[in-house]
């Protein structure tokens, strides 16, 4: 099976494309668009996706598993793919955690589980594809972990418990209009998200210090 | 509801009235209510435990103040008064308020003695306590289709008493006061006890001393329940209680020549002067009068200014006091200038002095509360102390076991530590009030997380079994069809597993959605709220459905026990009954609410009582000694686990039958729970029954599906929060109005308090009992084989490995919340919702504590009884064996 190693200073670009497409995104939302999370959810969480989601799945096509076999399209495709599919996972996980049901709340919960999707499946998707073997070890810990593992794994893990976080001021009596589903949790996920990649970033550094001791 | 009430508008439009809405302190139920407006103080909220169970009413109050300058009291209504003040009136005739369904007859017992005691000149002090307007509450709601008539119903009363005291005060010289007052309101549902603004409005109405009614402005004024007792001590001129701490009311001083005005303020401001010298020692020292230029004692810290300002606000008013006696005694031109000042003087003083007492909390003896204390730690560390040498106990044993479990156990470590930090995340959501009024969500996240967590390894395994069978069939490829053959059964359990999981999840969330829980967002839409608008003919259809679902799992259940066909028989048949009976009392209670007290609906329940605990008492005293245990039968059912040696086979038949028994037995009890459950909750939580019911029966399955890889701890865990999401999902809440008085009379014919208490503390425990009692169950699924104790063959070690956990576990969770909430408590005792939120949880508490000592003790009791039983049978059994070997040698 082909193994990809990736260098600690790509790792850290490819997740510094993510945060910046994330944060040119809200940017152009609120400069341009005079959008804010708060006032209208909705519409910025669709802005976001629409930056987010081509430079997601861009980056890890790129770095995609298996680039003898599969083109680049092919991988993009996958991407685009596992876009619907990550997003009704995680709006499963959401509303079985308590996300309001009601046509209030569709719009948003769809953007939303469509971000959370670009945070976790769809880098996994797009680098893996229908590889049983690297999803068993993703998931199931089967094997060591390897450093687009790292890129993955640790991201999408930053995502869920950022957004898993943010959900503990929703019931407080503040009376804020952030407080609203899904507005807190969307940030602790972003913040999550920033987290897990830069952490990932760390991980993927220590990796390459000690993989050159392992060989000698 | 204004048009109701046509004779009391007219004298409030006339001006011969004065309402106010007057603000009653939490807790909102009667008793405390009744002692805030005899004696002024702001009673403690042990009260609401002692509502139903009046004692005599020691402190300094109203009516002994009334009594001992020779009053004539007479009392008609709610008893309460009467267990409050046995021995005050002249004439009484309490009614029993039990029977909140009865909306006529007690109103009518009070009426009727209206006639004669009107004519009656011989006293001085009439109370009527009228309880039907709160029994119609209680039913309906605040927009109960029989709240109009009953208020007309009241404004006649109003109106026919009024009319009397017109006449009277005709030939008359003395005046009569009308007092017209709620001791507490009404939430939108029904219920009271809790401090929202629906339940804290009260009326406060006085209707005879002739103000100045040209400005007519109904319920404009604002006042507080504990104001009526210095002002009616003041009218009638006897001593103000002296733990009151309401302040006279500014409207009612206006039939007061001025003189008495101000004296009437200066008395009320001693009074609270006095109080407030009790709680701050050393503010203005012996003479009243001229102290408090600031100088007295000087102490640094926030007392020290609050002391300061009390005494400059009472100097100030009585400077003012003296001004206007002085120009009063001078000039006899009357100078309303000097007297405004001096009222208003008064009232600064009165009215921040009432709202520092009010907030302070009643005091406290800080070294028994820290002693107290003290003790929970100790028991809490202890209990923890014993959990931790279990854990490492288990853990050595299961190390040593198999290596292969324990590489399967590494993996799946986050559960526990997920336990763990949601355990210490609900001990910290306890210091925010508005966690602890919404903690329904923290229980739901908290649960559905767990379980999620469950899913999601369960998909891990699914993943793994898939990567090993793929390497087995790398390694032999001639073997693979075999290995196939032995992966199949496991993929299909893990797909059980999934599956079962996903049936917690959507239980939960439905739950969830079903009641509007908690404090501030209970007007948002539910399912139960769309459910009584649909009408009641759907819901009693959905709480049959409910009933036949919940039969059909607990009847086949007890179908596949492997015990004496009759005695299952027997057991399911009675099962039958007390389903067939729970049937007919859904279908005789048809017509709701409208009829008082439903005779043959009762006698359905008594019956069902008596048919449920009989079958419980049989299955549980019967059951170890019908449960097949020679040494013949087990052969064939040890050959279902793998490891059975020869050498431990009297011990795997003991605990075979020890499973089969507490299987029988978890079964009846869980069954008989949820059937009691559908008698006496509201037919609105039929299927919130029913959801809890399937979830742990889910929860069971999945943990009880060879393979489980949870520790052990973790599933009992799990269970447990499963019963306390399950609590907040019946509709419960932190506040004391959601407990459900209505159904702790069902199947009661005469006034018990003890039986009620019991029933509503069934009611409410509901859902933490019935985890309880399913942990009886789960002991029986629970396959324990990986468990090798060294000496197997003795019962206390079976006993230890199959209870330990169920038992210790709710202990160790419990104690930790209480004592942390304790603790939490103590110091929040000057927050500002310490009465609205934090005590009425403390009580909630408390109770969750009782709740969880009598479901452990049902679960150790069950168990020791069984394996007592058991042993006793297999050690009688086995010279009888030794006998049968030898013949056949």
């Amino acid at each position: 099976m082909g193994k990809i190693q990736i260098s600690a200073s790509k790792a850290f670009a490819l997740h510094f494309l993510c945060a910046a497409a994330l944060a040119a995104g809200y940017c152009l939302a609120r400069d341009v668009y005079a959008l804010n999370l708060i006032s209208d959810p909705a519409q910025t969480l669709r802005l976001l996706l629409v930056f987010e989601g081509p430079v997601v799945i861009g980056i890890y096509s790129w770095i995609r598993r298996d680039p003898d076999s599969c083109s680049y399209l092919k991988a993009v495709g996958r991407g685009l793919l596992g876009l619907p599919i990550g997003a009704s996972i995680n709006a499963f996980g959401a509303i079985v955690l308590g996300a309001p049901i009601g046509i209030k709340y569709l719009t948003k919960t769809i953007y939303w589980s469509f971000l959370m999707s670009l945070f976790t499946f769809v880098p996994a998707s797009c680098v893996f594809g229908k590889s049983r073997m690297d999803w068993q070890r993703i998931l199931a810990h089967s094997k060591p972990m390897e450093g687009v593992d790292y890129m993955i794994s640790l991201p999408a893990h930053g995502a869920v418990i950022g957004a898993w976080l943010g959900a503990w001021p929703m019931p407080l009596d503040w009376e804020r209009p952030w407080q609203e589903w899904p507005i807190c949790v969307t940030y602790g996920s972003v913040a999550g998200y920033l987290v897990g990649m830069l952490a990932s970033s760390v991980f993927i550094l220590i990796l390459r210090r000690q993989d050159p001791v392992k060989v000698d | 509801m204004i048009e109701a009430m046509p004779y009391m508008q007219s004298l409030l439009t006339n001006g011969k009235a004065t309402a106010y809405h007057a603000k009653a302190a939490p807790p909102t139920v009667t008793m405390p209510r009744l002692k805030a407006m005899v004696s002024g103080a702001i009673g403690g909220f042990l009260d609401v435990a002692l509502n139903f169970n009046t004692q005599a009413f020691l402190d300094d109050n109203l009516l002994d103040q009334f009594y001992r300058i020779g009053w004539k009291l007479v009392m008609l209504g709610d008893e309460t008064w009467i267990k409050l003040f046995p021995k005050l009136f002249t004439r009484q005739d309490g009614v029993s308020s039990f029977y909140v369904k009865d909306t006529v007859g007690v109103d009518l017992n009070v009426s009727r003695h209206l006639d004669v005691e009107l004519a009656a000149e011989d006293w001085d002090f009439l109370i009527l306590h009228y309880l039907g307007l709160d029994h119609v509450g209680h039913i309906g709601g605040r927009q109960s289709i029989l709240m109009a008539p009953k208020l007309k119903e009241m404004d006649e009363v109003i109106k026919m008493i009024h009319v009397r005291n017109i006449l009277y005060q005709g030939n008359a010289t003395s005046r009569t006061l009308l007092v017209v007052v709620s001791d507490h309101g009404m939430t939108d549902g029904g219920n009271h006890g809790g401090s929202s603004y629906e339940e804290t409005d009260s009326l406060l109405l006085f209707i005879g001393l002739g103000s100045k009614g040209s400005n007519y402005s109904p319920y404009a004024h604002k006042a507080f329940q504990v104001d009526i007792a210095p002002t009616l001590a003041l009218l009638f001129g006897v001593p103000i209680p002296k733990n009151n701490i309401g302040v006279m009311l500014p409207k009612m001083l206006d039939s007061l020549t001025d003189e008495q005005k101000l004296r009437a303020l200066e008395l009320n401001a001693w009074q609270l002067l006095r109080l407030l010298q009790a709680h701050l020692p050393g503010l203005l020292c012996g003479d009243l009068r001229c102290g408090g230029d600031g100088q007295s004692l000087q102490i640094n810290g926030s007392t020290g200014r609050i002391k300061e300002k009390f005494c400059h606000l009472f100097s100030k008013a009585t400077a003012a006091h003296n001004m206007w006696q002085l120009r009063q005694g001078s000039s006899f031109t009357s100078n309303t200038d000097d007297l405004r000042i001096a009222v208003e003087s008064y009232y600064d003083f009165l009215r921040s002095a009432s709202e520092w007492l009010s907030r302070r909390a009643t005091d406290k003896p800080i070294n028994l509360l820290l002693s107290g204390i003290a003790i929970m730690l100790i028991s809490c560390f202890l209990l923890l102390i014993l959990l931790f040498f279990l854990l490492r106990e288990v853990y050595f044993t299961q190390t040593e076991s198999c290596s292969q479990l324990k590489e399967s156990r590494r993996s799946c470590h986050i559960d526990e530590i997920f336990v763990f930090i949601g355990i210490i995340i609900h001990v910290l959501s306890f210091t925010s009030s508005s966690m602890v009024e919404e903690e329904q969500y923290t229980w739901h996240f908290l649960t559905s997380t767990l379980h999620l967590l469950f899913l999601f390894s369960a998909i891990q395994l699914l993943f793994k079994r898939q990567a090993s069978k793929r390497r087995e069939e790398e390694l032999t490829p001639h073997q693979s069809c075999i290995s196939v053959a032995s992966s199949i059964p496991m993929i299909n359990n893990e797909n059980y597993k999934i599956s079962s999981v996903l049936v917690v999840l959507f239980c939960a969330r439905v739950l969830r959605g079903w009641h509007q829980g908690g404090v501030n967002w209970v007007h948002l839409p539910d399912v139960s709220k769309l459910l009584v608008q649909a009408g009641s003919f759907i819901i009693k259809v959905l709480h049959i459905i409910s009933l036949l679902i919940v039969m059909m799992p607990s009847l086949f259940a007890l179908s596949i026990v492997r015990l004496k066909r009759g005695f299952v028989f027997l057991v399911s048949l009675s099962h039958f009954v007390s389903g067939f009976l729970v049937l007919l009392h859904i279908i005789e209670n048809q017509s709701d609410n409208m009829v008082p007290i439903n005779q043959s609906a009762a006698s359905i329940a008594q019956i069902f009582y008596i048919n449920i605990g009989s079958t419980v008492m049989l299955t549980v005293l019967a059951s170890p000694w019908v449960v097949p245990i020679p040494c013949q039968e087990t052969h064939m059912m040890t050959q279902t686990s793998l490891n059975c040696h020869s050498t431990n086979m009297r011990s795997d038949s003991l605990l075979l039958g020890f499973q089969d028994c507490t299987y029988m037995i978890g079964t009846t009890y869980v069954a008989s729970w949820c059937l009691l459950q559908l008698l006496l909750q509201q037919p609105i939580n039929a299927i919130p029954v029913l959801l809890i019911f399937l979830q742990l029966l889910a929860c069971m399955i999945y943990f009880s599906i060879d393979g489980s890889h949870h520790k052990q701890c973790v599933e009992v865990a799990s269970i447990y929060f499963l019963g306390m999401a399950g609590h907040f999902g019946l509709g419960n809440s932190n506040s004391l109005a959601t407990i459900d008085v209505a159904g702790a009379f069902i199947g009661i014919s005469s006034y018990s308090t003890v039986l009620s208490g019991i029933l509503m503390f069934m009611i409410t425990y509901a859902s933490p009992m019935l985890s309880f009692l399913s942990m009886v169950m789960y002991i029986s699924m629970k396959n324990t084989r990986y468990f090798s104790l060294p000496n197997k063959s003795k019962w206390s070690c079976m006993l230890e490995m199959k209870l330990a956990f169920p038992c210790l576990l709710p202990l160790v969770l419990n104690s930790v919340v209480l004592t942390a909430f304790t603790i939490i408590l103590l110091l929040m005792r000057n927050h500002l919702f310490v009465w609205s939120v934090f005590s009425p949880k403390y009580l909630y508490i408390c109770a969750a504590t009782v709740c969880v000592y009598i479901g452990v003790f049902i679960i150790a009791t069950t168990g020791f009884y069984t394996s007592i039983v058991l042993s006793f049978r297999t050690k009688r059994l086995k010279p009888e064996v030794h006998n049968f070997l030898f013949k056949f040698q």
